[in-house]
């Protein structure tokens, strides 16, 4: 009897588990069985009109992108393709959408790479990975495709190298710092342009009892923001043969090391225990108008009005100096679409990448995922905030992002999480940047 | 060639074994043999072109890299404090449950429990509790001693880790404890108790040399594992702020997947780290072996 019982009991757990796994392996295989119920859906119409011609050509494309909270945009667009390319070329399309987390999805993107099991469309930060790739043979030149010269000039750079268009922008970014306008009306303060500016309005803030800055430290990506930001500003003001000067070897950040001031200034008035707020938090504390400014980007904007979403906030750019030319936005394009060069149905794959950028369909995608405008056919309105960061642009206020060797942002982040906590001076900085820069620059060859 | 009958015998231990031999040559072998030869390259993980590079690798790592020697340090300091600490604490808590007589089971799973959690949840966890928690307590309980950031100052943040690995380690080896002092002879305590030793005087005189053979091993899991720690400094605080809790598992894992992908470099960092862990419990166990003592 209690033998059977015993048994009865295990069995029961065992059932249990067995039928967990059967379901989170449903819910995996979800997207790719997603695709497949659509396009029988849409292939059932077409088909039975073009069932005179012939049977429809199957394809199956793997596309690998990064952005795993806009899944369900993605699906239904991809959901569009496939009933545009069945009824325009007769050919089936399944697509097997990959998703992951954008922290682990730069490594299973490189191992995939490197296993040669290549996706056929995958997603890569166009300035920090266009180099290595290209040079590892990972990007196909897509210089000749229709969209190419649909793209904005300015975003079109972004995603060119060696003379060549390898990928197509999908994120592209004007940033600077973000700031509560409510706040900045309550104190009479207007964006400042220099140094002096910023500080009058920092001790204006802390008169009145407010933050002046939102430190988010736990996160690496959010410190190094700052000196993306002071050294963009001061190089392309100050300095512009700075980063090829650097590259030969012939310049240091000592020369450049009044990025420093605005970073100072930036540490010492701002929120307490930065260490324990991350990016999501940091969004959370900015939309309740615990701190007055945020060195953020507008990416953050969703998460931002998640939290509240009456909140009012601006971009201005940075002040990086007394010299009013340095403070500018930064043009940046981040997530982009590359082809793999060694994709068994180029043609289709290289369809569906025209079709992110398709004449009629595009512009709501874009507009639907709150993606700056990248070319001729978006004309949907942006956001406040989009308008008032194109403003500056327009002024001629910008500069493009620079593009600094493969892990001095990462080795940055790092250092200046150590110089909050007082671990490092800024010389061992310099040094230690300085070394980064150079061994980059040796990877690279 | 003639089976003899002792052949039989070998042939059908290795056929018994081949299943788990063949994974563990797959899984474990391989890949360690695989990362000595990719240490001696530069390959950066993702382009299908490399270099030999023979003991480049090597020589960079000991003498150009202040962060490696650092997160070296660190780790040998966080060791010293783990070794010495897990084992004590483990010891007296075996000691405790033997010492229990009908709660004994109770104690020995509450504080068996922890190991059982991954270490990630269980650094997730303590995460929660270093800052959520301390800082609600320190508000509504006014425990103001409890108002710093645990995990954010670097001075403090040391503890922090040293606390959660701790928390979930001292069970495995209280176990192990548990066992060994199951199998000192009642006959000796009770002589001991006879002559008059106090419970100090029999512990240290009797019970420690009969488990001496434990102890050897206790020492030697603990030195192997807090070495290669990972989990909870990775939930805890991620290496950081900047670089002031990185233990080399950590400084190697970021050389190898983040900055510039130097997987060759990285390999030759963990090949390193290797030698030194073996060099270390070779002479441990060398050591103490010769100490044990028969009842």
């Amino acid at each position: 009897m209690k033998k059977a019982l015993h048994l009865g009991l295990i069995l029961v757990l065992v059932m249990s588990f067995l039928s967990a796994c059967g379901g989170a392996k449903d819910n995996a295989s979800a997207p790719s069985s997603e695709g497949t119920p659509a396009s029988s859906g849409s292939s059932a119409s077409p088909s039975e009109s073009a069932k005179a011609d012939e049977l429809p050509q199957k394809v199956e494309l793997k596309v690998f992108m990064s952005f795993p909270r806009f899944k369900d945009q993605f699906e239904a667009y991809f959901a569009q393709f496939k009933a545009k390319e069945l009824a325009e070329k007769n050919i089936d399309v399944t697509i097997k959408l990959e998703m992951p987390n954008p922290d682990q999805a730069k490594q299973i993107l490189q191992t995939r790479l490197a296993s040669n099991d290549a996706p056929d469309l995958f997603t890569l930060h166009a300035i920090a990975d266009i180099p290595t790739y290209y040079k590892a043979g990972y990007l196909s030149d897509l210089s000749d495709q229709p969209f190419v010269p649909k793209v904005y000039e300015s975003v079109r750079k972004t995603v060119t190298y060696e003379g060549k268009v390898v990928a197509l922008p999908l994120e592209s970014l004007s940033w600077g710092y973000l700031y509560n306008k409510k706040i900045f009306a309550e104190q009479g303060i207007a964006p400042p342009l220099t140094l002096d500016e910023m500080k009058a309005a920092v001790d204006k803030l802390n008169a009145a009892n407010v933050k002046p800055f939102m430190l988010a430290f736990q996160e690496s990506w959010i410190p190094q923001l700052m000196m993306a930001l002071s050294l963009g500003g001061t190089v392309s003001s100050a300095h512009p043969d700075w980063i090829e000067k650097m590259n030969k070897g012939e310049a240091s950040y000592r020369d450049v090391a009044s990025v420093f001031d605005i970073i100072d200034l930036i540490m010492a008035n701002g929120t307490d225990k930065p260490f324990e707020v991350g990016g999501e938090a940091g969004s959370a504390d900015f939309a309740n108008g615990k701190a007055a400014m945020w060195v953020q980007g507008p990416w953050q904007a969703e998460t931002i009005l998640k939290v509240n979403p009456d909140m009012e906030f601006g971009v201005a750019p940075l002040p990086v100096s007394n010299d009013p030319a340095g403070a500018m936005i930064n043009l940046a394009t981040s997530t982009s679409l590359a082809v793999s060069p060694t994709s068994k149905n180029k043609e289709v794959a290289l369809d569906l990448l025209n079709y992110i950028l398709d004449d009629q369909d595009s512009a709501p995608l874009f507009e639907e995922l709150k993606f700056n405008p990248v070319a001729t056919m978006h004309t949907y309105e942006t956001f406040p905030w989009i308008s008032e960061a194109s403003s500056y642009v327009a002024d001629g206020k910008a500069y493009l992002d620079l593009s600094l060797p493969n892990g001095v942002t990462d080795e940055t982040a790092k250092l200046l999480q150590s110089y909050y906590a007082k671990d490092v001076t800024k010389e061992e900085i310099i040094e230690t940047l300085d070394k980064a820069w150079a061994k980059g620059v040796q990877a690279q060859q | 060639m003639r089976l003899t009958k002792k052949r039989k015998q070998s042939i059908a231990l290795l056929l018994f074994a081949f299943p788990a031999l063949a994974f563990y040559a797959v899984f474990m072998l391989a890949p360690a043999f695989g990362g000595a030869a990719y240490s001696l390259t530069d390959w950066n993980g993702l382009n299908p072109a490399f270099s030999w590079v023979g003991f480049a690798n090597y020589a960079e790592a000991l003498t150009d890299d202040p962060s490696f020697a650092r997160s070296l340090a660190f780790t040998a300091k966080f060791v010293v404090f783990m070794v010495v600490l897990q084992n004590v604490i483990a010891l007296a808590l075996a000691a405790l449950v033997e010492s229990r007589g009908r709660s004994k089971a109770w104690f020995r799973t509450i504080f068996f429990m922890p190991n059982m959690l991954s270490m990630i949840i269980g650094g997730f966890m303590w995460l929660f509790i270093l800052t959520k928690v301390t800082s609600y307590l320190v508000e509504r309980a006014r425990l103001t001693f409890l108002d710093r950031s645990w995990i954010g100052d670097p001075d403090y943040s040391f503890y922090s880790i040293l606390v959660v690995s701790l928390w979930g380690g001292v069970g495995y080896l209280m176990v192990i404890y548990i066992a060994s002092l199951q199998g000192v002879p009642k006959t000796l305590k009770e002589a001991a108790a006879i002559d008059g030793a106090s419970a100090w005087q029999t512990f240290r005189s009797v019970t420690l040399p009969m488990i001496y053979p434990a102890l050897t091993i206790g020492v030697f899991l603990t030195l192997n594992s807090s070495f290669k720690t990972f989990d909870a400094v990775y939930a805890l605080t991620g290496g950081g702020p900047g670089r002031a809790t990185q233990v080399v598992a950590m400084n190697i894992y970021e050389e190898a997947f983040s900055f510039n992908s130097r997987y060759g470099y990285a390999s030759a960092k963990a090949m390193i780290l290797f030698l030194i862990v073996v060099v270390i419990t070779l002479v441990q166990l060398r050591i103490m072996k010769n100490r044990e003592v028969e009842a």
